[in-house]
């Protein structure tokens, strides 16, 4: 245990100095709300009471599909993963701690983002603070158990980046977060809700945190969950 | 003397590919054991397996003592710090840090460094000491001192006779002949999977059967020639040489490198 929490507060230092999650939890997103946070509420005034929850979905999207499997590729793609094995800890073990590290870092960033859009755009608080924050774990988790499999499945950063892409910008896109999802035609408004940014948008909104928006992140995070311990076990006896 | 490590039948493949073929050795506690062999011959696999980094498809591994790995250099974090990791490890092992331990491999002289602007050398002694960090009995060397300058061969070696002197069983990789001649107690040379040889160098050179070679250099002229009996030829000569009254300037006794004695080998198992 001992091993394990100094693990877990090493990799969130190491998480700030290879700069992939500072850029993709922190700096990105936040300059993002900076600027199109202004834009966004200058042009449609009622967006302020979803502001937040537009700038969440999309700085937890970008950290978990872009910003964390980089993390686990330098770990499982190469030879670090012996490490491991050789002081005879469980293979997981790496995973656990990059993950709950990741979840910290996202959620720290959903705060400040969430304060500097009341602050400078006056956005709306949502009027459940703890529903609306056990949304947004929910969310975050199923995200970086997707962002997991990216990190386990694939073994090139190259290849990595455009797939995170092909997730990233759909789940931004046709969410629902830069424009109503009525907008959209209908292929493009049902093809959104095969991204979980769609559920994790509407899980955030007041009143939204309900059964029948969250089976689905349920559904991906428990799929995620049995594919994750069949890419370990894989690499276990690789 | 105790066995440190047994290992019986060995196999590997790799799909189709049969790497390691039923392998049979025994390393002994304390000595320097190496795997000599070129790139492909099954060197890190065989030690991956003892280190239980691999499956092996069948056979049986008996090891007695607990066990240090020395990984590769490309086997941590880039931006984690050789502290970092030397606590990590040690909590992971259930140990107290020894910094005289990391003092004398100069890891205190480089804790404020990432591991990414380490060199090749700094990388190699760090990887050894979070190898020796759970006071291990058995350490495993995948080719130490590969990408090393002359002084941090030394260093390395230095450090390697050391551990050897503490008692340790040291089982290392190898493919730079000069150091195992230099280091090791035993060798056992991995070829296509089998093992070829396996006993001490002095048994390689039996095995291969490689004359001595006399140099001799006198007041007039430079002479060389070949025997089986180094004794007789250099007491005959030397007499021949002391009644003529001739001055003898110097004399050399090669019977061949290690390098040598190895290319021989693989030639006749070829």
């Amino acid at each position: 245990m001992n091993g394990f929490l100094y693990g877990l507060a090493l990799q969130w230092k190491l998480d700030i100095r290879s700069k992939s999650i500072l850029v993709t939890c922190y700096i990105v997103p936040i300059l993002f709300t900076l600027i199109m946070g202004g834009i966004f509420t200058s042009i449609m005034p009622e967006m302020k009471s979803t502001l937040t929850q537009s700038m969440l979905v999309l700085s937890v999207s970008m950290g978990a599909y872009i910003g964390f499997p980089p993390a686990l590729i330098e770990t499982y793609g190469s030879d670090i993963k012996k490490v491991y094995k050789a002081n005879g800890v469980p293979m997981y073990s790496g995973l656990v701690t990059m993950y709950i590290s990741a979840f910290v870092h996202l959620m720290i960033s959903s705060v400040i983002i969430m304060l500097l859009d009341y602050v400078l755009y006056e956005a709306i608080l949502p009027n459940n603070l703890i529903e609306f924050f056990l949304g947004l774990a929910v969310y975050v988790i199923v995200s970086l158990s997707i962002g997991s499999i990216l990190g386990l499945i694939i073994k090139d950063q190259a290849k990595l980046t455009m797939i995170s892409q092909l997730l990233f910008l759909p789940s931004i896109m046709l969410s629902g977060i830069m424009f109503p999802s009525d907008f959209l035609p209908e292929f493009f408004k049902n093809l959104g809700y095969a991204f979980p940014a769609s559920w994790g948008y509407q899980l955030m909104l007041d009143g939204g945190f309900r059964l029948e928006n969250l089976w689905y992140l349920s559904f991906v995070f428990v799929t995620a969950i049995i594919a994750i311990t069949i890419l370990l076990r894989k690499q276990k006896f690789e | 003397m105790d066995i440190a490590i047994q290992v019986n039948n060995l196999k590997k493949s790799y799909g189709k590919h049969l790497v390691l073929k039923e392998l049979d050795f025994t390393i002994m506690k304390g000595e320097i054991f190496a795997f000599l062999g070129i790139n492909g011959a099954g060197k890190t696999t065989t030690l991956e397996c003892i280190e239980g980094l691999k499956s092996y498809d069948s056979g049986k591994i008996t090891i007695n003592g607990k066990m240090g790995i020395q990984l590769q250099s490309s086997s941590l974090p880039n931006h984690i710090k050789p502290m970092e990791a030397v606590k990590l490890f040690s909590k992971w092992n259930n140990t107290v840090i020894d910094y005289a331990m990391l003092n004398a491999l100069g890891i205190e002289e480089i804790k404020n460094k990432k591991y990414l602007q380490l060199s090749t050398g700094q990388k190699r002694r760090l990887h050894l000491a979070l190898a020796l960090i759970g006071n291990p009995d058995i350490i495993f060397l995948d080719e130490p001192t590969a990408g090393l300058d002359v002084e941090g061969k030394l260093s390395l070696h230095q450090q390697i006779r050391k551990l050897k002197s503490q008692g340790k069983t040291i089982v290392l990789a190898s493919h730079d002949m000069a150091e195992v001649e230099s280091l090791c107690d035993r060798i056992a040379i991995l070829n296509s999977g089998n093992i070829i040889f396996c006993g001490t160098p002095k048994q390689l050179i039996d095995k291969v059967g490689r004359k001595y070679l006399i140099k001799i250099k006198t007041e007039y002229e430079e002479i060389s020639f070949e025997t089986d009996n180094i004794e007789n030829s250099l007491l005959s000569i030397l007499e021949e040489l002391k009644q003529k009254e001739v001055h003898l300037l110097d004399i050399k006794v090669d019977r061949g490198t290690l390098e040598q004695h190895f290319i021989e080998l693989s030639r006749r198992e070829a």
